[in-house]
């Protein structure tokens, strides 16, 4: 039984890095309809940010965090506004080309900077747990968590009630309209891309303080952030929380029960399952 | 600027032409290789294309091979194969049709070497590698390739021979693994080993190569009570099995990892939660290992050091043993002849900064390891061929009470 409610809360633990992983990603995607095959590549130039705040300015990683997110923020406004503006248009498949060589290019940048090297965000109190009964909770995972549920909150909050979010969701749902109400696409649209990049980023400081940066981290979190946006659907930030949550909790049963091997057939099995049964996500609107 | 942009374009290749490395000259021996320069394996990889490359160097310097009293000069062709199998099998093949390459330098990895030994055995030229270790390479009984790391399967051994002479004694052991050709030749092998020493194995799992989460597997040792981890994978998978393991708690009395250890890169990136994990290593630097081109191992480790900024581990010193060994086979056989250098290869035994190196029937080097610690922040030797050298930490304290 200690065993289960300890599986389970690193699952759940696990599950919150993910939905931050997957926020940017659903936003791009949803809003933008570009799949971003460079959000894994993002990460993790937004992890070598914070390592370079960290190890350099001797920056705690949350507290680097909102000046990390600030610079890719930034990054992936002037990505949007220079270059993939150019092809917003153009069909799925060029957009899914143009990321995909974003994310050799950075990925191949990253090593001629950083070269091979693994990088830590390991701040002292990084290892410390508390115990809640017989669960051992570590103390960054929840700090992850934590910064999880503020952001994913922050996200509704932001699309339901703010002007700007109000734009971003119009411009989801019918350009056209948005337009006759005064939306300037290219700028929303480089707001929206550099919003994605800037939670990619933060989702790379947390990924640093849990796990490790290197130039070839990107694709596998690409993927990961792909099926979590699928399943959580690409609507509500909510969804994607959820999605992440589910996944965590899942990989975590099955890696204890099952297999560790058997993870990635759980997830991507859960990805295909969806997709039939509830092609608009967990939370999405019936089409 | 645009009507000029075709005529920059061409002045450009011409030049990137002229900077290519000169073509080798009807005197000079090409050995060709393909390693992990980018990728997920590009951080050992750089081990293999420094070493080759220093060892080359060290040769020519000294006057190259000596092929029937004539003096040849060595040219590496070094392809980078992006961490991919397919293409260095691909890469291995244009070294010996296009390239005419005249022997063959390995790849690291025993995946890689399995597939890329395949070329070598085809086209009959040696493949002297220092990068696979599994048991599958030399199962085969293929002529052409050469290994210097020893057996994937003894990897724990010395290990586990240590482990007899440890109080309180351990009893319980979980055996974790990933799931490529090295890491399951190592869990097999360890397998047979545990049952042998009488140790019971509560776990015994393998899990998928890349893996980055492990607090499952984590929460599983705490609750089957394991005295002993004993961990096969890659460096980025035993980070984060280390950091998840300080996270959530989780204090075996040892674990021992076969890589990460022995890389100060590996041990930078831990920082003290390095301190108490185990490894092993065939190789450490010591003057005692002497060599005809770089005096002793130690002066190879302080030269290396010097020219590449970072420090050798077994897989530098195991990559520079091979380039020695293709130079010794060419000058016993005093010829170039393909046959003949296999032949000698066989037959060849001689004192290197990596230890005595020569090759059994199957083609590979059989070497013990050498069972080492961090301790307070230092890699240091434990348990040698001839038992105990040093106290182990032992056991490891629980993490709170470090």
């Amino acid at each position: 039984m200690d065993l289960l409610a300890q599986i389970v809360v690193n699952g759940i633990l696990q599950g919150g890095l993910y939905a931050v992983m997957a926020l940017g990603m659903a936003l791009v995607w949803g809003v933008l309809n570009i799949v971003n095959l460079a959000h894994g590549a993002f990460i993790m130039i937004g992890g070598y940010a914070s390592w370079c705040l960290y190890t350099y300015a001797h920056l705690d990683p949350f507290l680097g965090l909102p000046l990390t997110a600030a610079f890719m923020f930034v990054l992936g406004y002037v990505l949007q506004r220079g270059l993939l503006n150019l092809i917003i248009r153009a069909p799925m498949f060029n957009t899914l080309l143009i990321t995909f060589g974003l994310q050799v290019v950075l990925t191949y940048l990253a090593q001629l900077v950083f070269s091979a090297d693994f990088r830590t965000i390991n701040p002292a109190y990084a290892g410390n747990s508390v115990a809640a009964g017989p669960v051992v909770l570590p103390v960054v995972r929840l700090a992850v968590f934590g910064v999880a549920i503020v952001l994913t909150v922050a996200m509704w909050q932001f699309l339901l009630h703010t002007r700007l979010g109000r734009a971003i969701r119009a411009t989801a749902q019918n350009l056209v309209a948005a337009r006759l109400y005064g939306v300037e696409p290219r700028h929303l649209y480089a707001m929206t891309y550099g919003l994605g990049i800037a939670l990619a980023g933060a989702a790379g400081t947390l990924h640093g303080t849990v796990s490790q940066i290197h130039p070839y981290i990107g694709a596998a979190l690409t993927a990961k952030s792909f099926a979590i946006a699928i399943i959580g659907g690409l609507d509500n930030p909510l969804g994607v929380l959820l999605g992440g949550l589910f996944l965590g909790i899942l990989e975590s049963l099955t890696a204890a029960y099952i297999g560790q091997t058997y993870t990635d057939v759980a997830s991507f099995g859960i990805l295909v399952l969806v997709l039939i049964v509830r092609p608009t996500g967990l939370l999405g609107r019936a089409r | 600027m645009s009507s000029s942009l075709p005529q920059f374009l061409s002045r450009l290749f011409i030049l990137l032409l002229a900077c290519s490395p000169m073509i080798a000259g009807a005197e000079d021996i090409v050995l060709g290789a393909s390693v992990q320069l980018t990728g997920s394996l590009a951080n050992t990889g750089r081990y293999y294309r420094d070493a080759y490359q220093f060892a080359i160097d060290k040769i020519n310097a000294d006057g190259g091979v000596k092929i029937a009293g004539r003096p040849h000069k060595l040219v590496l062709k070094l392809y980078d194969n992006q961490s991919d199998v397919n293409l260095s099998v691909r890469q291995y093949t244009e070294l010996l049709t296009e390239d005419k390459a005249n022997l063959l330098l390995g790849p690291f990895a025993s995946n890689f070497v399995l597939a890329d030994s395949a070329v070598s055995e085809k086209y009959k030229v040696s493949m002297v590698q220092g990068g696979g270790a599994s048991d599958q390479i030399y199962a085969r009984n293929f002529h052409d390739i050469f290994g210097t790391l020893a057996p994937a399967s003894d990897y724990f051994g010395s290990t586990i021979s240590m482990l007899k002479s440890l109080k309180p004694a351990p009893r319980s052991v979980a055996l974790l693994y990933a799931d490529d050709a090295f890491d399951v030749s190592v869990a097999d092998g360890t397998r047979a080993l545990l049952k042998q020493a009488g140790l019971e194995i509560v776990l015994d799992e393998r899990y998928s190569t890349n893996a980055s989460d492990f607090s499952s597997l984590l929460t599983r040792i705490k609750s089957q009570h394991a005295d002993v981890v004993l961990v096969a994978g890659h460096e980025t998978e035993i980070l984060n099995f280390i950091r998840q393991a300080k996270s959530l708690a989780v204090a075996p009395k040892l674990y021992s990892f076969t890589v990460g250890v022995q890389s100060a890169d590996f041990r930078k990136a831990l920082g003290k939660d390095a301190n108490y994990a185990f490894g092993m290593t065939p190789w450490l630097p010591s003057a005692a290992l002497k060599d005809r081109w770089f005096g002793d191992a130690l002066q190879f480790a302080r030269d290396y050091r010097a020219r590449f900024g970072y420090d050798p581990d077994y897989h530098a010193a195991s990559a520079a043993a091979d380039v020695e060994a293709l130079v010794q086979a060419m000058e016993a056989a005093g010829s170039l002849d393909r046959q003949k250098v296999r032949d000698a290869l066989a037959r060849i035994k001689f004192q290197s900064l990596y230890g005595t190196v020569a090759f059994n029937a199957h083609g590979q080097i059989e070497m013990p390891q050498m069972v080492i610690q961090v301790q307070d922040d230092a890699l240091v030797e434990i348990y040698g061929p001839n038992g105990l050298v040093r106290e182990p930490k032992y056991p490891m304290p629980e993490w709170d009470k470090r």
